[in-house]
């Protein structure tokens, strides 16, 4: 089965003045789908700049990266924006979720841009919230809620269209313990029950011990792809 | 919940952003609507198909010098004119100064052959004519004063040396300026120990077609004697007196651009702070998909609305206000009439609707040329 992410020969630089910053060095990478992978690291190795080249919001200097047969560095901004509402869903450190939205509404937002009526985005939402156990806290605002509760929200919006990735930056960088538990189990179970393929940046060795597999990047090269026994 | 919905919840808040906004953009557009107002009714009296057909004639030198009485005959001759009055501005003061409202010496049996808008008791307007120092007088300043048939009344002259004491006879409503009084101009030429002038002649033409000949034919009868003439119709004579109240056209054209010019800066300042605090919510929405069309449509969307919102309150509100008060009243007899018209509606509108747009335009292109990454970098 061809992987659901391919990435040949990756090189990102970034142009900082008169400097070159190289964030990524030549990187080659399969993620097979169903796949849940840790991306692990120094600050500045560039595990943000991988994810978000997988994710279509920033683009590679050099070399390719391909999801589920489309070289995403190829396609316009618009066709992008549209790439992405169908095929990644997101999780950020800081939540990002909108302070004006109920919890719902917040889930909502990507399925506003697909054709479903209201009464099937109601369903979708409904089920996303269900599967990450805050059905009944669907009307609150984000400040109603705790953190834990929030990147939940945040995981129920990321998954709410049935993305082919689900890209997570420290999701549990902001989070205690306990919620960071919640967070990761609620991870795990996606992947396993839900089969979704799902790529975690995370400083927490911890965090990562949850995840299918972990990569290890330094100053922007690729170091070992190890197993780890689940 | 919809994209409108989305796009009036982030309308919505920040409350004492909106109310700012909305309130001085109301204002500023309740000030442009009341200037261009007032505008038009200095500049555009009015022009119904009967005041097509008046015509002035007056000293070429300006309205201050006056004609002999005897041209009246002549300019009675002329083909097409069906009647001339003489006219003449008394502009005297009754009881005080602030008590302004025009006074006119004029034929009473012709004043309403030429006025044919006016509407008249026909008992009155005989009573009007038969006595000598009788006068008839306007709707508006009839209420102001709280005038009644009957009454006695001393105007004290300024312009001419002579006080006449008249009766009220009549009341003229409709058609055209409900502000005047008329009285007899055989009696002002006998308190002037029979002077034998006329401030104007106000004529009226049998139809449209006889207007040019007649000026002409007025003008050049009179070319060469001790007072030449200017012969025009009514509008060009109201134009003209406008004038007189020095460039006010200008004057007010530069205090609508400068209210113009204050709303922009004010929305585009609001709309660009508002637009910055949520550089990230905007980063996130293009993640989740949201094209820099579709963001821009937002931001647009949002502005215009605020803009319009605040058009509508100020807009509307001049038009509420000026229809239920008596404007007549409130300025002393300065405007008789203040129309906020549909034209001047549309216009306030229009122009809140452009500001909207063009005050949220660089903030919003700079959150759209922003890229995703950098968005998300952007602290709350
Ligand atoms: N927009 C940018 N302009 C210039 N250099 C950048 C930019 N973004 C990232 N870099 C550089 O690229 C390198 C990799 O950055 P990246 O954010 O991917 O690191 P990271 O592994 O995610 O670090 P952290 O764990 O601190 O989040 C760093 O040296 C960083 O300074
Ligand atoms: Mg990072």
């Amino acid at each position: 089965m061809t992987p659901i992410v391919q990435i040949r020969e990756l090189t990102r630089v970034y142009q900082q003045g008169e400097i070159d910053v190289t964030a990524l060095d030549n990187i080659s990478l399969d993620i097979p789908d169903g796949d849940f992978v840790a991306l692990m690291g120094p600050s500045g190795s560039g595990k943000s700049t991988l994810l978000h080249i997988m994710a279509g919001i920033d683009r590679p200097t050099r070399g390719s990266c391909v999801v589920r047969g489309v070289d995403v560095a190829k396609l316009s901004e618009t066709e992008l924006a549209e790439w992405r509402n169908h095929h990644i869903g997101f999780v950020f450190q800081t939540f990002n979720l909108i302070p004006v939205l109920t919890a719902f509404e917040n889930v909502e937002m990507p399925l506003l841009l697909t054709g479903l009526t209201a009464s099937e985005r109601r369903a979708h939402v409904e089920a996303a919230l269900e599967l990450v156990g805050l059905k009944d806290r669907m009307h609150h605002q984000p400040r109603q809620l705790s953190g834990g509760q929030e990147q939940r929200v945040a995981i129920a919006r990321a998954l709410v269209t049935d993305p082919t990735l689900i890209v997570a930056d420290e999701p549990t960088g902001n989070l205690d313990a306990k919620s960071a538990t919640e967070v990761l189990n609620l991870l795990v179970a996606l992947n396993r029950d839900a089969g979704k393929t799902i790529i975690m940046v995370t400083h927490d060795p911890k965090a990562a011990a949850h995840a299918r597999r972990v990569l290890h990047l330094e100053k922007g090269e690729l170091l070992k792809d190890e197993e780890t026994p689940r | 919940m919809t994209i409108a919905g989305f796009i009036l919840r982030n309308a919505l808040r920040n409350k004492r952003r909106l109310t700012l906004t909305i309130l001085s953009v109301s204002l500023s557009l309740f000030l442009f609507t009341t200037l261009q107002t007032a505008l038009r009714e200095l500049t555009q009296p009015p022009s119904t198909s009967d005041s097509a057909l008046r015509l002035i004639t007056r000293h070429r030198v300006s309205l201050a010098n006056v004609l002999p009485e005897k041209y009246q005959y002549r300019i009675q001759q002329v083909p097409g004119v069906e009647v001339v009055s003489k006219f003449t501005w008394f502009g005297g003061i009754y009881q005080d100064e602030k008590n302004f409202f025009p006074q006119f010496a004029v034929e009473p049996e012709k004043i309403f052959r030429i006025f044919t808008e006016a509407k008249v008791d026909p008992l009155e307007l005989d009573a009007f004519i038969k006595e000598r120092t009788a006068c008839i007088v306007g709707i508006k300043t009839m209420e102001r004063f709280g005038w009644k048939i009957g009454d006695r009344i001393t105007l004290r002259g300024t312009i001419w040396d002579c006080n006449p004491e008249l009766v009220i006879r009549g009341v003229y409503r409709e058609g055209i300026d409900e502000t005047n009084l008329f009285f007899h101009h055989d009696y002002f030429n006998e308190l002037m120990n029979d002077l034998g002038v006329t401030g104007t002649f106000w004529l009226r033409v049998r139809d449209e077609a006889a207007v040019q000949p007649v000026i002409d034919a007025i003008d050049a009868s009179f070319r060469n004697s001790d007072a030449e003439t200017k012969t025009e119709t009514e509008r060009a004579f109201q134009l003209g007196f406008v004038s007189m109240f020095g460039n006010i056209k200008m004057l007010i054209g530069s205090i609508s651009t400068v209210i113009v010019f204050t709303m922009v800066l004010v929305t585009a300042s609001t709309m660009s702070m508002a637009i910055r605090e949520r550089m990230r919510e905007l980063a996130v929405l293009k993640a989740i998909g949201f094209n820099g069309r579709q963001v821009f449509s937002l931001i647009l969307a949002e502005s215009f609305g605020l803009a319009m919102a605040g058009g509508l309150l100020g807009c509307v509100g001049a038009w509420a206000l000026f229809s239920n008060i008596d404007v007549y009243k409130a300025t002393q007899g300065f405007f008789i009439k203040f129309d906020v018209t549909p034209h001047i509606l549309a216009s306030g509108l229009l122009l809140a609707g452009l500001l909207g747009a063009i005050s949220c335009i660089a903030p919003a292109w700079a959150s759209i040329r922003m890229s995703v990454v950098t968005g998300l970098k952007e602290t709350d």
